[in-house]
């Protein structure tokens, strides 16, 4: 065992100046027994957390609402799931605790400097992987979210925003990460920060006239001020009108198919003809 | 044993094309050699075949299926009328095993590719409206054989030329036919008098619709009552598609520009 084998080097001192070797000798076994007792009760309670945690989860309906996201399915093809592998990462964490409990009891000095700033840096870490799990799988719920919402609205074009919400999130799940391993992450901010000015500016300027007809579209699909079959007339483009969507109606008149943007049903109003 | 080898030369010998209905890939292989490439029909380009003639119903009766590939071939211009062409199809199996010999005549334009490709509305969208119908037409309204009518596309001049029975059931909803929940919907609402009417895209515009198209000259076949007689007229005055199915016969029918162009026997499917 190392932590004895590194304590008795400190002892060639006190074995000169103590009149007999047997107190040490005494001494050592209590000490490893000791160690040895402190791992064990650490083992045990290390799986009483573990277990715990993952009772808990089950309990919360984790496995449930996480079924499907890429993170649990990747868990799964390891032959593991996300609940065991959040219950486990607690139980190494208090394992952890406990080790360095012991190598201090035992006198390893040498380790415990170093083991005691790493024990109280654990947390953080430990914390970081959780937000990390977490930003993953909450990304992953949340695009999985979002798509069945558009699935239900028939839009093609708005598949990217899945993708989008998901990376979002899980972008922001990893910053706080680092942030709480204190790497720095000044430059991840100003990513974030123009990833969000973009978020703002390009449908701001590129997607303009998209998301006022999207938004005219919205109006006019909900309340339904005409409908197909109804003539009406938009700007100087008369006739029956034959599809709506989000972006555009579809207005016909003699054999001419007029796609007129949404918006301009609301810059030049609508005049439903009647006869 | 029978002299079959003189038989199948026969069939296979001077073709001018060859038209593979849903190969697998060894057999297009194997036909892709040949110094014209074979025609592909199918539901999907799977094979990523250069001449494709996509198949939107899986027709049982076999020679509705290969006139329907060599009216696709037709109209792409993969065939000429006059020429002969080697159809290779599936009859008992899923994979094609059987060959028939072919002349391709001008008298093969019955229209029902006509039906799914350069009809107003999408080839998707009048394919889901004739799977809604056949299934319909199979299981009945509670195993009761119920009737009814979709006028597909060009909603608008359909809209104006019928009028509401009652307060339409699909007013200020936005689905679209080939929803799984829509087509149940779809089942449902058809034990109310009336036409569905469907939009280009497939959007259901109403129910519960009267068509009011004129009808007179419409010449369907004796026997057919008040439904397909509408469902003829509406298609002569619109650039719609109608398809009926019938609550006598069970028979699902297909008109365009008020004529009868399929019958579909939705057991066979």
């Amino acid at each position: 065992m190392t932590g004895s084998g590194l304590a008795t080097n400190h002892l060639p001192v006190d074995v000169a100046q103590l009149p007999s070797p047997d107190t040490v000798l005494r001494l050592l076994p209590l000490r490893l027994l000791f160690f040895v007792g402190v791992l064990v009760v650490g083992a045990l309670v290390s799986y009483f957390v573990a277990s715990f945690n993952r009772t808990l989860l089950e309990r919360l309906g984790v496995p449930e609402s996480i079924e499907g996201t890429t993170f649990e399915r990747s868990a799964r093809e390891f032959g593991t799931s996300t609940v065991s592998i959040l219950a486990r990462l607690s139980g190494y964490f208090v394992f952890l605790v406990f080790l360095v409990i012991a190598l201090s009891t035992a006198g390893v000095q040498s380790v415990t400097g170093l083991w005691t700033v790493a024990v109280a840096f654990l947390p953080q870490v430990f914390v970081a992987v959780v937000v990390v799990v977490i930003g993953l799988i909450v990304g992953d719920k949340v695009g999985l979210l979002v798509d069945e919402r558009l699935r239900g609205v028939k839009l093609p074009e708005v598949g990217v925003l899945p993708a989008l919400v998901k990376w979002s999130i899980v972008f922001v799940s990893v910053l706080v990460a680092l942030a709480q391993v204190r790497v720095a992450t000044s430059a991840l901010l100003v990513l974030l920060a123009a990833y969000a000015f973009g978020l703002v500016l390009v449908p701001a300027v590129a997607l303009r006239d998209m998301l006022a007809s999207g938004t005219a579209g919205l109006y006019l699909l909900l309340v339904e001020p005409f409908a197909i079959g109804d003539r009406v007339r938009i700007g100087d483009v008369e006739g029956v009108v034959q599809e709506m969507d989000v972006f555009v109606t579809r207005v016909e008149s003699d054999g001419t198919e007029y796609f007129v943007p949404n918006r301009k049903a609301f810059t030049e109003g609508v005049a439903r003809v009647r006869e | 044993m029978m002299d079959s080898p003189d038989l199948v030369a026969d069939i296979v010998t001077d073709v001018d094309e060859v038209f593979l209905f849903s190969p697998g890939q060894s057999l297009y292989d194997a036909f892709e050699d040949l110094e014209e490439t074979p025609v592909v029909v199918a539901p999907t380009n799977d094979l990523d075949a250069a001449s494709f003639v996509e198949l939107p119903l899986e027709f049982r009766d076999v020679r509705d299926r290969i006139r329907f590939g060599l009216e696709g071939g037709m109209n792409a211009g993969l065939t000429t009328p006059g020429e002969t062409v080697l159809a290779v199809l599936p009859i008992f199996a899923d994979t094609p095993d059987a060959t028939v010999r072919v002349t391709v005549e001008e008298s093969m334009q019955s229209g029902i590719y006509d039906l799914f490709a350069n009809s107003r509305a999408e080839p998707a969208v009048i394919r889901d409206v004739f799977e809604v119908a056949i299934e319909l037409g199979k299981k009945g309204q509670k195993g009761k054989p119920v009737g009814a009518l979709f006028v597909v596309g060009d909603a608008g001049k359909t809209m104006n030329h019928s009028r509401p029975l009652s307060y339409n059931p699909f007013e200020k909803s936005h689905v679209h036919v080939g929803d799984p929940i829509v087509d149940v919907m779809l089942k449902e609402f058809s034990r109310l008098d009336g036409a569905f009417v469907i939009s280009d895209s497939g959007k259901i515009v109403s129910s519960y619709r009267y068509l009011e198209p004129a009808a007179e000259g419409v010449d369907i076949p004796k026997g057919l009552g008040a439904r397909h007689m509408a469902a003829a007229a509406i298609t002569r005055d619109t650039n719609a598609v109608s398809i009926a199915l019938s609550e006598s016969d069970g028979h699902v029918r297909a008109f365009k520009s008020g004529e009868l162009i399929l019958k579909l026997d939705p057991e066979e499917y």
